[in-house]
């Protein structure tokens, strides 16, 4: 295994993180409410090892780490005021696009066209940090989104499969 | 840089273009880089191409360490400097470019480019000739197409390209590999240096003569992103590349769309020419289509979005056959979220796991490397309570095996998460596993369900008995 690829970097950060989670002793450890929490935490942790081991920063790490920041701050509208300011420049995109294209955007994603690609609406929900994009960066964010994506998977599973010996 | 000057170089004829002028230099030395980079184009340019990624770092080496000096010995190497030109349009563009196209007067031994001030042109020249000087000259010469179509009696220019003069004003024009090098020296200078120029050129060089004076909207890297969507981009820098240099082509045609340019612009992109197929990079307004600048433009941005699509397609598994954006951004959608599904249930797995004490990291890293599918069986079979269990389908494995493992994400897989897999939402563990095995015996051969949570051993087994669960011997 290459020392220095994105997979060994997202593996040793991760399992960092979670012998550390592992380490904490609750009262009753096999509770369902605990059990609960702790995979809140290692969500958490798989999401924040894998954007801070991507070597060139993207968009949706910087919104990963952001979304877990305030929600380990508990919830604030600053979140909110944020979406709203990308919701008004994808629509002035979108409006813009209208103009040139004269075509029709449709929502969420499906439809034929050229419409579908200006908003493609549902990527953006999936894509963290995808509101705000265009829609050429918004792919670009997908593919690098899916490869960080499958190297967490291949990663995770591995572990399980190691713990579950 | 050294490693693609020595790429272009074997591949490039020597393009002698000892005839340039020297006063052409002088002219339009004051053109701003950029439009040295849109220039030149490289008729080998899908073969630098493939080398697109050293390509892009040389260039941005070069970017960052400025030399004024010109460097390049005049060995031919034109191809190769203009490709670099054309690259590093872009980062030129800044318009702190001032020409510094002291451009030497003709020397045949090519030292004539170095003159580029911005610092990636400095390190590409190899110019034979003034390379240099051609940029300038076609940008700032306002008659250009004018005098190209005059020049091209003397050279007998294609027809095809002469057409293309005469067509287009504003357009790009497509220099075919002589017929560029004739163009160049022709408008600069009398017929002689045009006919020597002509006759000079030996390779077939396209050339990209942006003559466009636009700070920091010439981008060459239009060229490379032309290239690039030949080349099929496997990496987002890639992708980003051609990002930058489809912006970059989608202003260039804008200019072109405006008429009355001074500058004569040839940016072409070479989708599709109507004339025999050429390897260049240009944009292009094609016959009989609408050349303002924002159908260009547009055209442009759907070249660059269906570039991006080719390679998300080679991401996303199992979407060779899909055709169609529609079609195949769903699909997409639906990997996205089958992937994030999956971190879900992995995490939850790894909740619910019993952590042993004496893990070390080491072994465990070097355990990702080592597939031990077969332990699984007796792993299940000694799990505790607490230990996780997750339905999922596996690929049947030889022998017997509980897998209590998750098995490699496959199409059928992904395509099974994606139907309706509820558990990553669920709070309580302990009751979804009958819906849940179920829908999954519908799509698998053999589907091992497992409890959630606290199941016992004894419980596990109970739920095995239950009938959904159908092992593969």
């Amino acid at each position: 295994m290459n020392p220095s690829s994105l997979k060994s970097r997202f593996a040793t950060r991760f399992l960092r993180a979670l012998t550390q989670i592992h380490a904490r002793k609750p009262i009753c450890p096999s509770s369902p409410t605990e059990i609960f929490r702790r995979y809140r935490r290692i969500k958490a942790a798989a999401d924040k090892s894998m954007a801070y081991s991507v070597r060139s920063r993207r968009t949706w790490t910087g919104a990963v780490l952001w979304k877990l920041r305030s929600r380990s701050c508990g919830r604030r509208s600053v979140k909110t005021s944020t979406l709203v300011k990308s919701q008004q420049a994808i629509e002035k995109k979108t409006r813009h696009e209208k103009q040139n294209k004269n075509t029709t955007t449709t929502t969420g994603g499906h439809g034929v066209g050229f419409g579908v690609e200006a908003t493609a609406s549902e990527l953006r929900e999936l894509v963290p940090g995808g509101e705000a994009m265009d829609y050429c960066n918004l792919l670009d964010e997908t593919a690098h989104y899916i490869k960080c994506l499958t190297t967490q998977v291949k990663v995770m599973k591995k572990i399980a499969d190691f713990y579950s010996l | 840089m050294a490693e693609v000057l020595n790429r272009t170089a074997t591949r490039q004829p020597t393009w002698n273009t000892s005839g340039f002028v020297t006063e052409m230099q002088s002219n339009e030395l004051n053109c701003a880089t950029e439009q040295v980079g849109n220039y030149f184009l490289n008729p080998n340019w899908d073969n630098s191409m493939d080398q697109s990624d050293p390509f892009e770092s040389a260039l941005s080496s070069m970017v960052s360490s400025p030399a004024a000096s010109n460097v390049l010995p005049v060995s031919g190497e034109n191809v190769m400097m203009r490709e670099l030109i054309g690259k590093l349009g872009n980062i030129c563009n800044s318009g702190d470019i001032s020409p510094q196209f002291s451009i030497k007067p003709n020397t045949n031994t090519g030292s004539a480019n170095a003159s580029f001030n911005s610092t990636p042109l400095n390190s590409p020249p190899r110019l034979n000739l003034s390379m240099v000087n051609l940029p300038a000259a076609f940008s700032a010469d306002p008659g250009f197409a004018e005098r190209a179509a005059r020049f091209s009696c003397f050279s007998g220019l294609n027809d095809p390209l002469m057409d293309s003069f005469k067509l287009s004003g504003n357009q790009s024009i497509k220099v075919d590999g002589s017929q560029s090098i004739k163009n160049s020296p022709m408008e600069a200078n009398s017929p002689e240096n045009a006919e020597s120029g002509v006759s000079k050129e030996d390779s077939s060089v396209s050339q990209q003569i942006p003559a466009r004076n636009d700070a920091g909207t010439r981008k060459r890297k239009s060229i490379p992103r032309g290239k690039a969507k030949e080349i099929p981009s496997p990496a987002a820098a890639d992708a980003k590349v051609a990002t930058e240099n489809g912006e970059s082509n989608s202003k260039r045609s804008k200019q072109d769309g405006s008429p009355g340019n001074g500058n004569e612009k040839q940016n072409k992109e070479n989708s599709k020419p109507p004339e025999p197929p050429k390897d260049y990079i240009h944009v292009r307004a094609r016959r009989g289509q609408a050349t303002d600048s924002h159908s260009l433009a547009e055209r442009v941005r759907r070249e660059k979005i269906s570039e991006r699509m080719k390679f998300l397609q080679d991401l996303v598994p199992g979407c060779n056959k899909v055709t169609g954006k529609a079609v195949m951004l769903d699909e997409i959608i639906n990997y996205v979220q089958s992937l994030q599904r999956q971190v879900e249930f992995l995490s939850m797995k790894l909740a619910n796991v019993n952590p042993r004490t004496d893990i070390n990291m080491e072994a465990l890293l070097s355990k990702d490397m080592f597939q031990s599918r077969g332990s699984l069986l007796h792993g299940i079979y000694s799990m505790d309570s607490s230990a996780p269990t997750f339905p999922f389908g596996y690929q049947p494995q030889q022998g017997l095996h509980l897998n209590s493992g998750i098995p490699n994400a496959t199409e059928t897989q992904f395509s099974m998460k994606t139907q309706g897999f509820q558990l990553p939402s669920i709070d309580g563990f302990t009751d979804a596993n009958p819906h849940v095995g179920s829908i999954w015996e519908d799509d698998l051969q053999s589907i091992v369900q497992m409890g959630f949570g606290q199941n016992q051993p004894q419980g596990y087994q109970g739920s095995i008995a239950t009938g959904q669960v159908k092992i593969e011997l």
